[in-house]
């Protein structure tokens, strides 16, 4: 059964999931996992858990089975033992990945479920280099602000801005400091 | 004496409006306030404060002939001054902005703080305006970092103008641990404290729909807490009002020509 399409490149049972997170942080794999405790193949309980991938990295989640979203469906799936997983590549994220409420820290799947502080560091790394799993995380925050070189950019990028466009909009007054000519804009 | 304040965020859907009114509302508890939706393009502080159908707004103040007395446009409500903006196009069309500086003059004269509820965009003068007549900018940011790239470039506007920071709101925050891990950063990019941390909260939509502030529709709510904690972390330091009035009336903004 696939849930989003894509190609299956990875298909077992594994004790945890610690190689399949890291063979598809390693490949750089955009596309899906699905994962399946091999409790709830007992129980013949309906659906699996989906975690999505941009880029290798874990950004959002949800459980076809239960409805469970974002971080509730790796609650769910963090029960012990062996789960079927499997690992597919698409050419673009899975479109669950963009609702808000579906998305998780990219370093999560590695902390809860493979209890791996060294591939979730990884992930993290990953996700801040590959700009992936930014959009509601303490991770990519944190490395967002500290990210001396990325954040200086963006003031020094706008500084220019304001200056030119205060030029353009008459406003070079109320500037905190003189136009520089290479800023200015010509009138 | 009188200080005021640029609510802005760089990125819509923050919860400038939201904050900008809950601000006030906790603040008028010890001072004078006036809030201003400054946002003339896309106003829509009215929808917040139940003013809706009131007949005069901002717009009105900005029009070349205006002949309407400022005080025309002032509505009291839930403690406050409010200065609502219309929303139509033609409204936005007939404005002038450079008038926003009188406009803030003649409020600046009888109120001890002015909170201008500003435009998400920077992409026209009048988006900017806001920023450069304030004395201090209260940055809203979501956590997330699209919302704080935007953030940390509304800062470096007002920057260049001299606007000083006031500090950070953190708004509709879901997990505050990620928060409490950017702080320390965010002061050093923000140039100032974080005022608060205000949580994701069905009373604010709940209170738009009603047509109140959050603090006046859902008082003891959470997210209300918050805004009065950040209030009070937030140190008014009212300048002279005849100083400030004059710097708003005289210094800065060309008329048109």
């Amino acid at each position: 059964m696939t849930v989003h399409g894509g190609r299956l490149v990875h298909s077992r049972v594994v004790a945890n999931l610690g190689d399949v997170l890291d063979l598809a942080l390693e490949e750089a794999i955009t596309g899906y996992a699905t994962v399946e405790p091999q409790d709830a193949l007992l129980l013949d309980a309906e659906g699996v858990g989906v975690l999505a991938l941009e880029a290798g990295v874990p950004v959002a989640a949800r459980h076809t089975g239960t409805g469970r979203v974002g971080r509730e469906t790796l609650a769910e799936l963090s029960v012990p033992g062996p789960c079927r997983v499997e690992l597919y590549e698409r050419d673009r994220p899975v479109q669950f990945a963009d609702d808000p409420s579906n998305r998780i820290p990219p370093g999560l799947p590695a902390d809860r479920l493979v209890r791996d502080a060294d591939l979730a560091n990884r992930t993290r790394s990953a996700a801040a280099e590959r700009g992936t799993g930014e959009r509601t995380d303490a991770d990519a925050l944190e490395a967002f602000l500290t990210d001396d070189d990325r954040v200086d950019a963006i003031r020094r990028e706008a500084r220019t801005e304001a200056r030119q466009r205060a030029a353009e909009w008459g406003l070079t007054d109320a500037l905190a400091e003189p136009v520089d000519s290479d800023v200015a804009v010509d009138e | 004496m009188v200080e005021a304040f640029a609510v802005a965020s760089g990125k819509g859907g923050t919860g400038k409006t939201t904050s900008a009114l809950a601000l006030g509302m906790a603040l008028a508890e010890e001072h004078d306030v006036t809030v201003v939706d400054a946002d003339t393009g896309m106003a829509n502080l009215l929808f917040h404060a139940g003013l809706a159908d009131v007949d005069t707004t901002l717009h009105d103040l900005l029009v070349e002939e205006p002949a309407l007395p400022v005080g025309d446009a002032v509505y009291e409500r839930h403690g406050m001054s409010v200065v609502p903006c219309g929303t139509s196009l033609a409204g936005f069309r007939d404005a002038h902005p450079e008038r926003l500086r009188h406009v803030v003059a003649e409020l600046a004269a009888t109120t001890d703080v002015l909170l201008l509820d500003s435009p998400a965009a920077l992409g026209s003068k009048s988006a900017v305006l806001p920023i450069v007549l304030a004395d201090r900018t209260i940055t809203v940011l979501q956590p997330t970092v699209p919302a704080l790239s935007d953030g940390l470039k509304v800062r470096e506007y007002a920057r260049s103008y001299g606007t000083e920071g006031a500090g950070v709101l953190f708004n509709r925050v879901t997990d505050e641990s990620a928060v409490e891990r950017v702080a320390e950063s965010s002061d050093r990019y923000f140039d100032g404290p974080v005022l608060g941390v205000v949580p994701e909260s069905g009373a604010v939509r709940a209170a738009r729909e009603a047509g109140k502030p959050l603090l006046a529709h859902a008082p003891d709510s959470p997210a209300a807490a918050a805004y009065r904690d950040a209030a009070r972390t937030l140190d008014v330091d009212a300048g002279d009002a005849d100083v400030v009035a004059d710097r708003f009336a005289s210094a800065v903004v060309p008329d048109p020509p």
